[in-house]
């Protein structure tokens, strides 16, 4: 296996304040990664660098065993499909409309979806259940439907790298698992890569292989989930410390700040 | 699954809509001051000119008119379509934004400083407009980015900060101009379409056609735009060259439209809207059929303009303003609930 993102010490800043600092990881293919760190560690960022949209500046990139900048703007969305979080467009474009929309990295001049452009659509509809509301516009739909809607399009954009920036923010918990469960399945069913910037340290931890932990500090760590969490590792990071359990093989954090009604419990309790 | 748009759908909404448009052109061609009898044209051209009028006033007068309408009505809403993409604001038209004003300018500096002969149809006055209209796409593109977020409404100020302005320098040039150019230049201003030799409807004819045809060619692209920057560039659409182009070929027919017929304003805005309210806002369609109901619309207008007053004519532009001005209104009213609802 080979790995599809390679980062070479890459730097980034805007203006004086660095961003990222000598950062270097590989992602193997079919690898589910999430980045995690406190707001302004770079995690957005980081994801703007790998989809093209922002330049590093030292270090590289290489997508599929070639530097980022050799890419067209076409070519690299053909790679990677990008999930922003989830918002109300201008128009009033429904939801195939919007999926149909991941075939333009493919389409020719005047852009009609071919036979094939409306298989992968219909089965990206399909897999993340909003074909049930096709029809509709983006506007009459809940949050969570729409964030599925931008997920079928990056389905459908039949990419081998999907990038996910906080795919869950604002999500009830029905529908959070039901993400995680719906990106699990992409990456053992359709062997994507997956990266994702998440806040939420449990659903990473049950769901992903990877970690990469960025720190406020420029710092970071990337290693197998089970290696990087820790209380300490949390507390550290994130300046929070934490109670930490375990629910059969994996263990789960829960932040305790200083009004907690458990908040005197935590060392004694903890697992770690 | 919902039926999504597909090439034989929209060949065929183009072709009803084509015939549709073609009925009322013919229509109109026979609404006016001088009665036509449908018989007499078809005896064809007589060999003594003179002998049948009606012939005449058919095909020398009203139909160049009636394509002429058909031609700014296509380029305005046209220009509507592409601005609003673009800005990815709904209430953007060509005439609100200033840049029908722009082009305006344009002409009429060229018409003043003399420079009106022309070569095989074409003249200085064409570029003139483009330059204004390109000059006014870039200051309202430029005050739009400062704008930031809140661009629905900042845009459209700029838009009547930038007419106001324009307005202005054309109304100084036209009264330090001399008297009996000052007539026409009003009335050509408030937006009239009167009847044209044919070569220049042939020429401009082709050019408006070409710039539709080449936004047609961004027209999925600019669906893909309408999202924002960031997710365009996430599904393969190169922002910057997209934007360039689309706004080089609005301008381009716009200002064609406007060295036509003056400012003729809220074709743009209305056209657009009306047909995204029906057909949904896929620009692979919305572009094409705005065109031809644009069309049809302006034609109307347009006869409206000859027979509401006749034998005197009024302005088409006056009709365009009072059927759009309040059309504009609610528009306005309806999105700016919806922005707060945002927030």
């Amino acid at each position: 296996m080979n790995s599809i993102i390679d980062v070479e010490n890459l730097n980034f800043s805007y203006s004086t304040r660095t961003i990222l600092k000598d950062l270097s990881f590989k992602v193997m293919q079919g690898t589910f990664l999430t980045i995690v760190g406190p707001n302004g560690a770079g995690k957005t960022t980081l994801l703007n660098l790998l989809c093209g949209l922002l330049r590093p500046k030292a270090g590289s990139i290489k997508i599929d065993a070639a530097y980022i900048e050799s890419y067209s703007i076409k070519n690299l969305a053909q790679k990677i499909a990008v999930v922003r979080q989830e918002f109300v467009p201008v128009f009033d474009f429904t939801v195939t409309e919007v999926v149909s929309m991941a075939r333009a990295p493919y389409s020719g001049m005047f852009g009609f979806e071919t036979k094939a452009d409306r298989k992968f659509v219909k089965e990206s509809l399909e897999m993340t259940d909003t074909a049930q509301f096709a029809a509709r516009s983006l506007k009459e739909l809940s949050g969570g439907e729409r964030q599925l809607v931008f997920i079928a399009r990056a389905l459908a954009q039949n990419t081998p790298i999907l990038l996910l920036d906080e795919p869950t923010s604002f999500l009830d918990l029905k529908h959070q698992v039901g993400i995680y469960d719906l990106l699990k399945s992409a990456q053992l069913e359709k062997g994507k890569t997956i990266l994702a910037v998440t806040h939420d340290i449990n659903l990473a931890i049950q769901y992903c292989d990877q970690i990469l932990l960025l720190g406020a500090d420029n710092s970071y760590q990337y290693g197998r989930e089970e290696d990087i969490f820790s209380s300490q590792q949390i507390e550290k990071v994130f300046g929070v410390r934490t109670f930490t359990g375990k629910v059969g093989l994996k263990k789960f954090f829960l932040p305790l700040g200083k009004f907690a009604k458990d908040n005197k419990t935590i060392s004694s309790e903890s697992a770690d | 699954m919902a039926a999504s748009l597909t090439l034989k759908k929209l060949v065929f909404r183009v072709i009803t809509c084509s015939i549709l448009l073609v009925l009322i052109m013919t229509l109109c061609c026979f609404v006016g001051t001088q009665k036509i009898s449908f018989k007499k044209i078809l005896a064809g051209p007589s060999d003594t000119p003179g002998e049948n009028i009606d012939y005449e006033i058919f095909f020398g007068v009203r139909l160049p008119r009636v394509i002429l309408a058909a031609l700014v009505g296509a380029a305005l809403a046209c220009s509507g379509v592409v601005l609003q993409a673009i800005l990815r604001n709904p209430l953007a038209d060509p005439y609100i934004l200033g840049i029908s004003s722009g082009a305006g300018l344009g002409v009429i500096i060229a018409v003043l400083s003399g420079m009106t002969w022309s070569f095989w149809a074409g003249s200085p006055i064409a570029v003139f407009a483009f330059a204004g209209a390109l000059i006014t796409v870039w200051l309202v593109w430029c005050i739009g980015h400062l704008a930031g977020k809140s661009q629905m409404i900042s845009l459209l100020l700029a838009g009547v900060v930038v007419n106001a302005f324009f307005s202005a320098v054309i109304m100084f040039l036209t009264s330090i101009a001399k008297s009996q150019q000052v007539y026409s230049t009003i009335f050509w201003l408030m937006g009239n379409i009167t009847e044209k030799n044919i070569p220049v409807l042939w020429i401009s004819a082709s050019f408006i056609l070409a710039g539709i045809f080449g936004l047609f060619s961004l027209s999925h692209k600019l669906n893909i735009l309408t999202f924002g920057e960031e997710e365009a560039k996430g599904l393969g659409v190169d922002t910057a060259k997209t934007r360039v182009t689309a706004f080089g070929f609005a301008a381009f027919i716009t200002a064609i439209a406007v060295s036509l017929s003056g400012l003729v304003g809220f074709v743009g805005l209305i056209i657009p809207h009306g047909v995204r309210m029906v057909l949904g806002p896929d620009h692979r369609q919305l572009l094409p059929v705005s065109a031809i109901i644009g069309s049809a619309f302006l034609v109307v207008a347009d006869t409206l303009a000859r027979i509401v007053v006749a034998p005197a004519q009024l302005p088409v532009g006056v009709i365009t303003a009072i059927t759009g001005g309040p059309f504009f209104l609610i528009l306005l009213a309806k999105y700016t609930k919806k922005v707060s609802w945002l927030k």
